[in-house]
């Protein structure tokens, strides 16, 4: 699998649409506050927008029954604002965020008790990708976008196929998606993100330190990239998850047709409707099983 | 188009040739921190934010670490220009480390943490009668700035006169009009490539003569230049009161109306300015990004232009290197023509301009296209400016009388070594050498003898 090409960059604009973890499940675990993350995240998007007049950022909130748009500096800028004291930013940003998550919250409830306590990693990175889209078709400016996941819940498997259908429309439209993960276990997923879409992924050492590694990695826009040093991936866990269980697995079955991955042997592929021919002898079908092994 | 940058740089130029204390002084305002942070090339843009909540001096060492191999020339412009403009300070002890300077670095900080304020309150609504929407503010500005860019070039045509001095607009002319004795003055080279610079350039030239020009007013380079970074951070559209301006700023106000900076209105009680797209667009046009503004020129393989504006302006811009044939009323259909190439080259534009003007302007519906303006078009108009350039000069040495054939063909051979043999005559043994390598030669032609 070959990292994206990457276009070449003008000038230092850049559309930042960050992707926040909202999910209380992971939050209540960890050992970094939201309330803490929230300003180290405030003060970096204040960075971004100080950098460049023309600069533009997106936040998404990412619940774990939802997501939402919470806030569009380019929405917000001609607006004059009440008492002075506090910068639009924060205000809009965290009165949406609070209505976001009561919403979230009240879905929740209404759902099964089964629900998985993963965060719709998915849902909001279509949203991204379908807000640069409609950027692109706008009008005659040309941005720089990437998105920035802000990722501390471990990944669902069972949004495997969403999430990478998402990774590849953005590998196609030549957004790089970079991603910091402020969780316990690496993200296979965001590590796959990043690599296949040429962004940059990160797992900060020390998560009191969040603003220093958010602005010297992530503020880095695209233009700068092909002259400063970045974090490189070290190896990226390029484990699949089956279609039929959801498992994330080593080995498998693909569908010759439509590479469908399956963790136990089927008559017929459950996406395309293909029959697979009839089992042979257990020795024979070890020839027949095609691996799925770590790409490099 | 390369003319951008550089009068963009040379502003910056400007700021960083301030007094230490000057300088020092401009970086108590947040505004004026922001808006240098803005100026610089992104690389430097990114060490200050690196650097912002680091307390100490951090090694020039190993700040190279950060870049990649390709970026060291870029890196040493950044650090450079940190270092001119008194953001870095160096300091030498046993090897060289730079921090940041305080003010600006408290400055920075706060302003990240507390986001960006406003630098003066837009007033209420009820007080200001009615408001001119965004739209009617840019045809103003427009307006404004075209009228004052037809006065500059001839003052007969334009039809209402600004308010500037003949002799402030003679500072303006300066190095746009030549004048021979008793004729109407003329557009010079510089002149009508200033027309061909896209608004923001064309708008930062004549601040900057106008702040150079400041002086003998007696006013303040780093006052000026504070009010207008200052100017660039208030809203466009909102209306602030003109009360809470010093007596100088005031001044400086009804100039900036002039150029369209501004609209100036007058209430009952209060008086009030609204800063248009122009003003606060200022900050924007000094980094080195492109322009992004619509295009109107739709230039066709057959050498046919249609520009759909309205302006005169582009009209007398476009007449600079084409034919006009014909005006609708929003319309304005040209032709390049040999002849109409040679009249522009004559008067000092270069074919690049031309070609960087028409893709700059290109109308959004053939902008998406590459190459926005048809690639024969281009090579015509660089092959008919190659026409005019087939001679080539040289400076140059003669050498004849050469008193043995073998004295000749040697000197022939050192000259050809170092490249500099022009032409050489074997019967007549007589020989020319570019002008550099004469020295040589005759250091040479004194061993043989």
């Amino acid at each position: 699998m070959a990292s994206a090409p990457s276009k070449l960059y003008s000038d230092d604009v850049s559309l930042v649409v960050v992707l926040l973890d909202t999910n209380p499940f992971f939050w209540t675990t960890s050992t970094l506050s939201f309330s803490h993350f929230l300003s180290h995240v405030l003060a970096f998007l204040n960075a971004i927008l100080t950098l460049n007049q023309l600069n533009q950022v997106v936040i998404i909130a990412t619940g774990c029954n939802s997501c939402d748009y919470i806030y569009d500096s380019s929405k917000t800028a001609n607006q004059s604002f009440g008492n002075g004291r506090m910068p639009t930013l924060c205000t809009t940003l965290l009165q949406n965020l609070e209505e976001f998550m009561t919403k979230d919250e009240k879905l929740g409830i209404e759902e099964a008790e089964e629900r998985i306590t993963g965060s719709l990693l998915s849902g909001s990175l279509s949203m991204a990708l379908c807000y640069i889209q409609r950027v692109f078709r706008s009008g005659s400016l040309h941005p720089q976008p990437r998105i920035l996941c802000l990722q501390g819940s471990p990944d669902g498997p069972e949004q495997y196929v969403a999430i990478m259908n998402a990774i590849f429309s953005a590998q196609r439209s030549m957004v790089p998606i970079d991603s910091c993960y402020i969780g316990a276990q690496n993200s296979a997923f965001l590590q796959q993100a990043s690599y296949i879409t040429g962004g940059v992924h990160h797992k900060p050492q020390q998560l009191d330190g969040l603003f220093q590694y958010l602005l010297t990695i992530f503020a880095t826009d695209l233009h700068s990239r092909s002259f400063l040093q970045l974090p490189k991936p070290v190896g990226v866990d390029f484990r699949a998850s089956c279609f039929c269980h959801k498992n994330t697995i080593d080995m498998g079955y693909i569908c010759s047709v439509c590479l469908s991955i399956f963790c136990t042997r089927h008559k017929e592929c459950s996406t395309c409707g293909s029959t697979f021919g009839h089992a042979q002898s257990d020795d024979a079908s070890a020839t027949n099983r095609k691996r799925k092994a770590p790409d490099s | 188009m390369p003319q951008v940058k550089i009068i963009a740089k040379n502003f910056m130029d400007m700021v960083a040739s301030l007094t230490a204390r000057d300088l020092d002084n401009l970086y108590q305002n947040p505004f004026i921190c922001e808006a240098i942070l803005r100026s610089l090339p992104p690389l430097a843009k990114k060490y200050v934010l690196q650097m912002l909540y680091i307390e100490g001096s951090v090694l020039a060492k190993s700040m190279e670490e950060w870049v990649l191999a390709d970026g060291f020339t870029k890196h040493r412009v950044a650090i450079d220009r940190l270092v001119q403009l008194r953001i870095f300070s160096e300091e030498k002890k046993k090897e060289t480390s730079y921090r940041l300077n305080q003010t600006f670095q408290t400055n920075l900080q706060k302003h990240l943490i507390y986001g960006g304020a406003l630098p003066r309150e837009p007033m209420p609504s009820n007080v200001t009668v009615r408001l001119p929407t965004l739209e009617e503010l840019e045809t103003y500005a427009l307006g404004q700035w075209q009228c004052f860019l037809l006065q500059l070039i001839s003052s007969t045509q334009a039809e209402k006169p600004t308010n500037f001095s003949s002799s402030m607009m003679k500072v303006f002319q300066r190095g746009l009009l030549t004048q021979r004795d008793k004729e109407s003055p003329r557009l010079s080279e510089s002149g009508f490539q200033f027309l061909l610079m896209d608004t923001s350039a064309q708008l930062w030239y004549i601040i900057r003569e106008y702040i150079s020009n400041s002086q003998e007013r007696g006013v303040n380079q780093a006052d000026l230049i504070s009010f207008l970074l200052e100017l660039s951070f208030h809203v466009s559209g909102e209306a602030y009161n003109v009360n809470t301006l010093s007596e100088l700023q005031k001044n400086m106000i009804k100039d900036f109306a002039d150029l369209g900076l501004i609209k100036l209105q007058q209430g009952r009680k209060d008086s009030w300015f609204i800063p248009t797209k122009l003003a606060t667009s200022l900050s924007i046009s000094l980094t080195d990004s492109s322009s992004r503004k619509e295009g109107f020129v739709v230039v066709e393989t057959n050498f046919r232009i249609y520009a759909y504006s309205t302006s005169k302006l582009h009209c007398e811009i476009l007449r600079l290197f084409s034919r006009i044939e014909y005006q609708l009323p929003n319309l304005i259909v040209g032709a390049i023509t040999k002849e109409s190439l040679y009249n522009a080259f004559d008067n000092g534009i270069t074919a690049d301009q031309i070609i960087a003007f028409l893709q700059q302007n290109a109308h959004p519906r053939v902008a998406e296209r590459v190459p926005s303006v048809p690639e024969n078009v281009c090579d015509q108009i660089r092959l008919w400016e190659s026409d005019l350039n087939r001679v080539e000069a040289t400076p140059a040495y003669f050498y004849d009388e050469f008193p043995s054939r073998d004295v000749f063909e040697a000197a022939c051979d050192y000259a050809r070594d170092r490249s500099g043999l022009l032409w050489e005559d074997s019967k007549k043994m007589r020989l020319a050498v570019k002008a550099e390598t004469h020295t040589h030669m005759r250091e040479f032609l004194r061993g043989q003898s």
